[in-house]
């Protein structure tokens, strides 16, 4: 009995779980992504990003794309955030205060327009297009020997490429970033 | 649950991540508002593929791996270049850093 729910729980969670297994990771995604917007403080607001972070890779496992989820985990929680607290560690501003509340030429009131009349264009396509209404199909997965079989096989030049694009970005980081000591 | 909630849901990301963009003057907080918007497209990339119908063609679930491996380097280059700009103007300000503006 337990085996055999357990069974379900991996071949399926979203059915094991029922619809909250998808809609609760959304929920938090979304209040951790407005809080990293809203909050002031860059640490708060990197913290919250991270948040948002986790809640969209649960969300990618729940969905059943397992591999994308624990690579969104390992990537943006394990990287990404590190990387963004250290450069607000290492850029820490002489006017803490005046750098945490300083906003741009257009300010909130234009930043809120900005992505309120985008949020509108979305949601009206969204409302009326008839794909979005489709419900969810069966069960799907993409198991990870299919992934590697993929990218090995019909993806193998892009692999190649973005193997180059990261080499060529971190050593370039890492140029830009150094000291320089004639200077 | 249909496909709509889930792009409800990027779609309003997306908007958390332009407003954040255009409203900060903080480079850093710019380059959150762009992590968002890049989680956002990914959102959309895997719920297109959990609807398809077709879940064994993996199409979107590539392109979903091959753009966190992108927006890995854009995050590291473009940290790279904010701590230079703070070692030159000491400001991370996008406002301060306006030599070549006429």
């Amino acid at each position: 009995m337990i085996c055999e729910s357990l069974k379900t729980c991996f071949d399926d969670p979203g059915k094991f779980l029922g619809e909250w297994f998808v809609l609760l990771p959304a929920l938090v995604l979304l209040l951790a992504a407005a809080a990293a917007v809203v909050l002031r403080n860059l640490i708060h607001a990197t913290l919250c990003l991270t948040l948002s972070f986790i809640a969209l890779g649960i969300l990618f496992i729940a969905l059943g794309a397992e591999f994308v989820g624990f690579v969104q985990l390992l990537v943006y929680v394990g990287a990404v955030a590190m990387l963004i607290v250290f450069a607000i560690l290492l850029t820490r501003p002489e006017r803490l205060a005046k750098s945490d509340t300083a906003l741009s030429g257009l300010g909130p009131a234009g930043g809120a327009l900005a992505g309120f009349v985008t949020l509108g264009v979305l949601l009206g396509f969204l409302f009326t297009s008839p794909i979005a209404k489709k419900s969810l199909p069966g069960p799907a997965s993409a198991p990870v020997a299919e992934i590697g079989h993929a990218l090995m096989g019909d993806y193998k030049a892009a692999l190649i490429v973005v193997g180059v694009l990261l080499t060529a970005a971190l050593v370039g980081a890492a140029v830009l970033a150094m000291e320089d000591k004639n200077s | 649950m249909t496909l709509q909630i889930l792009l409800a849901l990027s779609a309003i990301l997306f908007a958390f991540g332009l407003a954040a963009i255009l409203s900060r003057s903080n480079a850093i907080m710019i380059l959150i508002g762009i992590e968002l918007m890049l989680g956002a497209a990914n959102l959309n990339f895997i719920a297109f593929w959990r609807f398809s119908g077709n879940p064994s063609d993996l199409t979107g679930v590539l392109f979903a791996i091959f753009s966190i491996a992108v927006a890995a380097a854009e995050a590291a280059v473009g940290l790279a270049i904010i701590i230079l700009v703070h070692r030159r103007i000491q400001s991370v300000e996008v406002d301060d850093a306006s030599n070549l503006k006429g």
